[in-house]
Parts: C-alpha cells; structure tokens; sequence
C-alpha cells in the first residue's frame, strides 16, 4: 500500500564515477503528487541523485550505480529497461534554460513529434496545453512562430517546462531551475511549480533554502554523498533531528 | 643630467608621435593590397576580355553551345562550357554532402572518442592534398576503374570529374562540419535526451539544425573549392565541349570553364579574339564564383538569424517552406531515377523502387531503436567509404612511389623528356615559388591583419577591405593565374619567371594569411593590450613586444597552411613561372623554372611511358605538402593544449 503512494523510491543506491563515489547508500521514497527538494551544499550529489531517476546518468561514459532504483514500484535500473519510454514518464528541467534553436511552436511538439504525433491539429492542441499549463501561454500566443532563443530567460526557462509537459510525464525533475533567473522569473516559477503538484510528482533540487522552504512539501538534505536526513518540509526547516541539517539550514557551512 | 633627460624626452615624444603615425599608414598601405589586387583583377579580366565580348556579342557568346575557336569558322560560345562547370560541381556535391555529412554525425556522435582523436587530424592532413594528385589519381587510377566496371570506351567523364572533385571536397566538408556539430551545447543534447528522443531523433531534430550554419559553411566552402578547381577536372573529365546528351547523363565526357582556361590560355595566340575571349570567360567564371560566395553569405545570415531570433519575418512561410521541401524531394527522386536509369538500365528503377518501398516501410513500422540502428550503419558506412577513398588514393601513390625514389630521383635533372633522371629542378623551383611566395604576403598579410585588429574600429573603411579579401579569397587559382599572365608577365614586363610565379601565388595566398593572422590576434585577450598600454608603451610597441608575440602560433599555423597551399598549386603557374624542362636552376628571379606540380601534371598528360617518375613526383609533392600540413597541425594542437587565457 505504501508503495502506491511513492512515485520515486531508492534502495541502496551506489553510484559511482570511475572509482570516485559520488552516492552512498541512498534510500529515498518520494511521494506521489507532491514537491520534494533536494538540498546541500555543490558537490553532495543532489543533482547526481536527480539524474539517476531518468537515467541522465547513462551519458556519462564511466559512470555505474548499484542498488536499486524503483519507479511506481518498478525497477528502473537494469538494462531491459526501455530508457526512452522511462524518459517520456519522468520529464526534467535543467539549470540553465535550454530551448532548441527553432521556433517557440517547434520546440514544444518536438517531444510529442519524437514519440509519434503526425497529425497537425492535435500538436496544435498538446502545444496549447502544455504552454498554458506552464503559464507562459498569454506572452507567447501571438507568436508561436518566433525563435525561442528570443524571449527573455525566465520565459525560455518556463518553455522549457512546458515542452516538459508536452510529453505527458507524471514526474517532473527540476535541476535548479531558477539559478540563472532574476527574482521575479523565479517568483513566476516557483508559483508555476505549486500549481503543477496537482497533477505531477516534482522533485527539485536547488541551492536556495527559501526556496526549498517556499515550494516544497518534502525536504532531503544530502551531505557528501549521502542523503542525511528526508522529512516534510516543516519538520526539516524547525526541528531536524541531525545535527548536520540543523547547521546547515542555519547557515554555518555549506 | 637631469634637464637633459627631460629635453630627449620631450623629442621622443614628438619623434614617437610621427613614428607611430608613419606605422599606422604602413599597415594601412598593407590592408589595401588586398582590395586593389581584386579591383586590378576585375580591371584586367574586363580590359582584356571586353573586346572579345564585344565583338562576339553577349548573347552569342554566353549562348551559343558551340566553342569552336580555332577552326575556320570560329565560334566562341561558352555556353556547354559553363553548363559543364555546373553539372561537374552538382555531382560533386551530390557525392561529397551525404558522405561527408555522414562521416560527421559518425566521428562525433556515434564514434568513440579515442576514434575522433585518431581520425579527425588524419582528415584534416588530407585537405592538404595537392589538386594535381587528386586529377593524377584520376586519371590513372579511377577513369580506368570506370571505363572497365561500366564498360565505357573511355573513363574520362562527368562521372569521374564529379567523383574526383567529391572526394577532393570531402576532408573539408567532415572536418569543418564536426567541428559546427561537435560545438552544439551539451544542453540541447540533454534536453531531447531528457524527453524521450532517441540518439538518431537527437541528431536529427536538434543537433544537425542547431549545426546547420556550420555545416552550410562546409558546404559552401567545399562548392567552392569544386566550381573553381581546374587541375583534377582538366585530367579525368574528357574535356569535351559538349553538353551530356541527355542532360543527366552522367558517363558523358564534359568540358569546364576552368579546364578551358587552363588548356587553351597557354597557346592562344596573344592578341586574337580567342585570346580575349578566354578572358571574357574568366570573368564569367569569376562572376559565377562571386554570386555563390555571395549567396552563400546571405543564406548563412539568414540561417543564424531564424536561430537567435530577430524580427525579420522569414523568407517563406511555415506552409510554404512545407512546399518548398517536398517540391525539392520530389525532383531529388526523379532525378536519381533518370540517373540510375541511365546508368544500369530497367534494373536501376527496379532497385530504386526497391529501395524506396523499403525505406517508406521501414519509416512506417519500424521501431525508434531499429531505426536508429540502421541510420548509425549507414553513417558508419559513409566514414567507411569516405576513409576508404581517402586511404586508396595515398596507398596507390606511396605503393607505387617508392620503389621510384632514389637518390639520383631527387639529386639529378630530367632527361628524355622526364622519362629518365631526376626531378632536382623541380624541387627547387617548387622551394624559391614558396619560399618567395611567402616572404612576399608574409608581412603584407600580417600588416593588413594587425590594421584592421589594431588601428581601427569597425566602419566602411574596415568593411571594403573585409569585402575585398573575401571576393580575393573566393577568386579561382586559375583566374589568378590569367591575373599574372595579362598584369605581370605582359603589361609589367616581367615575362614568365620566377618572380611573377612567387608575386601571383603570394596574391593567393594572401586572404588566407590575412584571415588566420586576425583570428589570432583577435584571440589575444585586451587585458594584455590594456596591461601594456597601461605601463605607458606606445600603441606599436604593445603591439610588437606583446600582441604579435601572443598571436605567434596562430599566424605561423596560417602562414604553413598556406606554404602548402602554394607548393601544390599548379593552376596560377601554368602561364606565369612554370616550364616543363630546364637543365640548370634559375640564377635571377626572371628566369623560368621549374615545379613540381606542373612537372607531375605534364607527366601524367603528355609523357607517355613515365610511370614510375609519374608517381615518383607525385610522392614527393603529396610528402612536401602534408608534411608541411602535418606541422601546421601539430603546431596548432600544441598551441590548443598549452595557452590558456
């Protein structure tokens, strides 16, 4: 029963780049429908843990995992896995904002054309979906013909998510979606990704405290490598149990 | 002592003022070498080659199908001439786009990376590869290969020309389009990753139009290197002034503009209508040159425009650019169609159809991963062929150069015709053309790179003078080679010697040397500049202590390139340096010598029975020129690794 409620789950998860090990022994269960963040200082492996849900980390030439990693109760390690299916499922956004070098309308339908999609009318109506449910579709409607790489950067980050959407995923990974965002595209966003916990299971890992404290319902703090303590969000920002966490979100290190 | 020091110093001042005033003129004098060599071409081509057209008349002359000039009743239309030209170029960017587009998807996708460190600097060592190889291997190896696998009576063809002028395109085309895919940002590839793409949907949806700038500049560079190529087309294309009846038909033999120029311009009687007529088809040619180059120039804008985003409204609309692209299929198919047709007959449709209905199945119900599978054979494949082609070529001039190699070869002049003895005079003559060559664009280059770098800000002065090396850089070697025939060797006087050789291939080069040596000094960062300036050294000082010798290894690798480039080329010496037999070396720079390229070129086309000094020469020629590539590439790989900014 409790499986059903965690769209995310690691056991024992190892992961290591040629002989340096970037992930020890990480058990996470990250429940359905809900934002959970991941924080710690650079180099914890809060993005390397990220990467391992959509298997990212596969491009990486010398990189292998171990232990077990569990989507919806399935395992999604092993090399049967279909990637590009498991890809479609868990969507992710990236640190800087990445749109293609073609029109705004493009790179919405590039996912739904990748899986498929021909006919014209329904493209039109994933492209007009997905913009709206990343709330840029009101500034971009006019001019959906445009090149993406014209709009300003919170509007190309908030594409992004949108061609996220296209594909229908049901888990969204964000990697510090707001890091090159001024405060009010980051407001923007962050208002964006409560609104997407109705319908999706968000996992984003940031830099930035306030904003794991804002957004999230869920907070894991990794440390080194290991995942130090997981917990809601109110719990982890008021009364840690470690002590590592404690200093930490008080700012003494990190 | 002291009043002293003040009084000199106060002369300095004055005295370093002018100094640096003269300077500055100096450099400026250099960067307008470059605009006047192109206007005084433009001025000869028109002085020489107007009384032709006149008389001739424009029609008649760009019209008529017949270039008959030295019959009884001469006739003079280049039309077939030009046609040729271009069907000989179409076919070779038919052959050498696929291939070498394939080959870069292959090295930077799909191939590990040990494999890129390997092949990428090979392929680049290989433009180096000297015209007068290429048209050797031609005309020895690859039009016998034709004649006998399509049972023709000759091998001289359209067909073999465009395969020739392919392969010679193909290092460019790879490497130039590696490098636009291999600099897309790893973000883009990320993000298609991330939603599900395949490695094959990534390549074709994100990173070849993200590349597509880039590799339309490979292209173009390569369309190039093939509209104004005269050597390798004069030696396996049959030189037959006809145009292929019919048009696609491809075993045809074929004459072009270049070839034309490059067989006639050496017998024509100065003075005559034929005489001028040649002229009035190279600024033809020299025309059609400038219109590619400037196409190209406003469909790379373009291209970079649609990706930044501008608010220019594109050239077509969404649906039309849809018309566009399947009008543009659709006669890709018939044209293949005709072509296999006429080549193998009923079986070419059939096997066309076949692999058509296979292709259109395929796309239906196969699989994303099967498919990818299949699209990384067939740019496996293309390396496959691509490297093959390259390594035949160098195998068959190496296997069959050797054993012609000795020391007698390389110390002793030709006799009976070059059939015996050595190629002494010609290794010489190669080493002054060069060595001139470059001690003549040298400092020219190099003083027009630092004027337009150092002395000024962007304005209309800097872009005439960018305008005037790019049409220099786009002119055909063998319109440089018309150039010094009409300008040095008969209205300066200097006759066909050593010096107008070393003065014609010094004007070619010199584009290149001017472009290499402002990438380098663009490359030195200002905190250099501004760290000098700020100490109170003078503009020409910070420039020479400190900019030159931080741009050092850029200008150097520039300036080998081009010692290359001018010790392979045969085209612009035909008429201005070069002869075929000279006993002794040349004691004065008027004297004619001989060269290496035009030694082989002759050889091969007029010595019958010389095959072991045909591929003699030619060894010794493609060794000159790609070791002294090989050099440029391990100059800049070295530079790569060691400064860092």
């Amino acid at each position: 029963m409790k499986q059903q409620n965690n769209a995310l789950e690691t056991q024992a998860l190892n992961l290591y780049y040629g002989s340096t090990q970037a992930l020890i022994e990480v058990d996470i269960q990250i429940p359905k429908n809900k934002v959970t963040a991941l924080i710690g200082p650079s180099g914890c492996g809060k993005s390397t843990l990220l990467r391992c849900f959509n298997r990212m980390n596969d491009l990486i030439p010398d990189c292998s995992i171990s232990g077990s990693i569990l989507y919806h109760g399935e395992e999604i390690t092993g090399r049967s896995t279909d990637v590009v299916e498991l890809r479609k499922r868990i969507g992710m956004v990236f640190q800087q904002p990445n749109p293609f070098p073609k029109s705004i309308y493009e790179n919405v339908i590039y996912g739904p054309r990748v899986h498929g999609i021909k006919d014209r009318k329904e493209l039109d109506a994933i492209a007009e979906k997905s913009l709206k449910g990343a709330a840029i579709w009101e500034e971009v409607k006019d001019r959906l013909h445009d090149a993406a790489r014209g709009l300003s950067g919170g509007q190309q980050q908030r594409l992004c998510i949108a061609r996220t959407l296209s594909v229908g995923p049901d888990i969204i990974l964000m990697d510090e979606p707001c890091s090159a965002l001024d405060p009010i595209a980051t407001a923007k966003i962050e208002n964006l990704i409560t609104e997407l916990k109705e319908e999706y299971t968000v996992v984003i890992v940031t830099h930035n405290m306030q904003q794991a404290a804002r957004v999230s319902d869920y907070t894991g703090l990794m440390y080194m490598g290991r995942l130090i303590e997981f917990d809601t969000t109110p719990v982890i920002f008021e009364r840690p149990k470690e002590e590592l966490t404690e200093n930490y979100i008080t700012g003494r290190f990190g | 002592m002291q009043k002293n020091r003040i009084e000199s110093q106060t002369i300095d001042l004055f005295t370093r003022q002018n100094k640096e005033k003269t300077i500055s003129c100096i450099w400026l004098g250099t960067a307008l070498v470059a605009v006047i060599t192109i206007i005084l071409i433009l001025g000869f081509l028109f002085k020489e080659g107007l009384p032709a057209i006149i008389e001739i008349g424009i029609p008649e002359f760009i019209f008529n199908e017949i270039w008959r000039p030295t019959s009884e009743n001469p006739s003079y239309g280049i039309y077939s001439l030009i046609i040729g030209s271009i069907l000989v170029t179409i076919g070779a960017i038919a052959i050498a786009v696929p291939l070498g587009v394939g080959s870069a998807i292959f090295i930077s996708e799909v191939a590990p990376p040990q494999f890129r460190e390997a092949v990428k600097p090979a392929i680049e060592l290989l433009a180096g590869i000297p015209s007068v190889v290429y048209g050797f291997f031609g005309l020895i190896v690859l039009t016998n290969w034709l004649r006998i696998l399509l049972d023709l009576s000759s091998g001289a063809t359209w067909l073999a020309g465009s395969i020739i002028l392919g392969i010679m395109a193909l290092p460019t085309i790879v490497s130039i389009s590696e490098d636009a895919i291999s600099s897309v940002p790893k973000d883009f590839r990320s993000a298609s990753l991330a939603l599900g793409a395949t490695r094959w949907q990534t390549i074709t949806g994100v990173l070849i139009p993200s590349a597509l700038s880039g590799i339309t500049a490979a292209i173009i560079l390569g369309l190039g290197r093939a509209i104004g190529e005269t050597m390798a087309v004069l030696m396996v294309t049959g030189n037959a002034a006809v145009i292929p009846d019919p048009i696609y038909n491809v075993l045809s033999p074929i004459r072009t503009l270049t070839a034309t120029l490059g067989i006639e311009m050496g017998e024509v009687a100065i003075g005559s209508t034929h005489y001028h007529a040649l002229f009035g088809m190279a600024l033809v040619l020299l025309l059609i040159t400038l219109f590619v180059n400037l196409s190209a120039t406003y469909i790379l804008a373009r291209i970079r425009e649609g990706q930044t985003g501008s608010s220019r409204t594109p050239l077509f609309s969404h649906e039309q650019r849809k018309q566009i692209r399947s009008i543009i299929i659709l006669s890709i198919l018939v044209a293949s169609g005709w072509i296999s047709f006429q080549i193998v007959g009923f079986h070419g449709i059939a096997i066309l159809a076949a692999i058509l209905t296979l292709g259109y199945v395929g796309s239906r119900f196969l699989s994303r991963q099967s498919k990818e599978k299949i699209a990384f054979g067939c740019v496996t494949i293309a390396t496959a062929l691509v490297l093959f082609a390259l390594v035949a070529i160098i195998f068959d001039i190496v296997s069959n150069g050797l054993p012609a190699i000795t020391w007698e070869f390389l110390t002793e002049s030709p006799r009976n015709l070059g059939r015996e003895g050595g190629i002494f005079p010609a290794i010489v003559g190669t080493i002054y053309l060069v060595i001139g060559a470059i001690a003549i664009a040298l400092p020219i280059g190099v003083g027009a790179a630092i004027y337009l770098n150092e002395y000024t800000l962007e304005g209309r002065l800097t872009r005439i003078i960018r305008a005037g090396n790019d049409l220099l850089n786009g002119t055909p070697s063998i319109v440089f080679g018309l150039f010094g025939f009409a300008f040095l060797v008969i209205f300066v006087g200097l006759g066909v010697s050593l010096l107008a050789g070393q003065i014609t291939l010094a004007l070619m080069v010199l584009p290149t040397i001017i472009r290499t040596s402002e990438e380098a000094l663009k490359s030195v960062p200002d905190s250099l500049r501004h760290g000098s300036l700020a100490l109170g050294a003078t503009r020409w000082h910070t420039i020479s202590k400190v900019v030159l010798p931080a741009a050092a290894p850029g200008i150097l690798t520039g300036t080998i390139l081009s010692i290359g480039r001018a010790a392979g080329e045969t085209a612009p010496l035909l008429f201005t340096a070069v002869v075929f037999s000279k006993r002794f070396l040349p004691g004065t720079v008027f004297e004619p010598v001989m060269a290496l390229p035009y030694h082989l070129f002759i050889l091969a086309t007029n010595v019958p029975g010389a095959d072991t000094q045909k591929y003699g020469t030619a060894l010794v020629l493609l060794a000159l020129v790609t070791g002294i590539y090989a050099v440029a590439i391990l100059m800049r790989r070295h530079a790569q690794k060691t400064v860092r900014w």
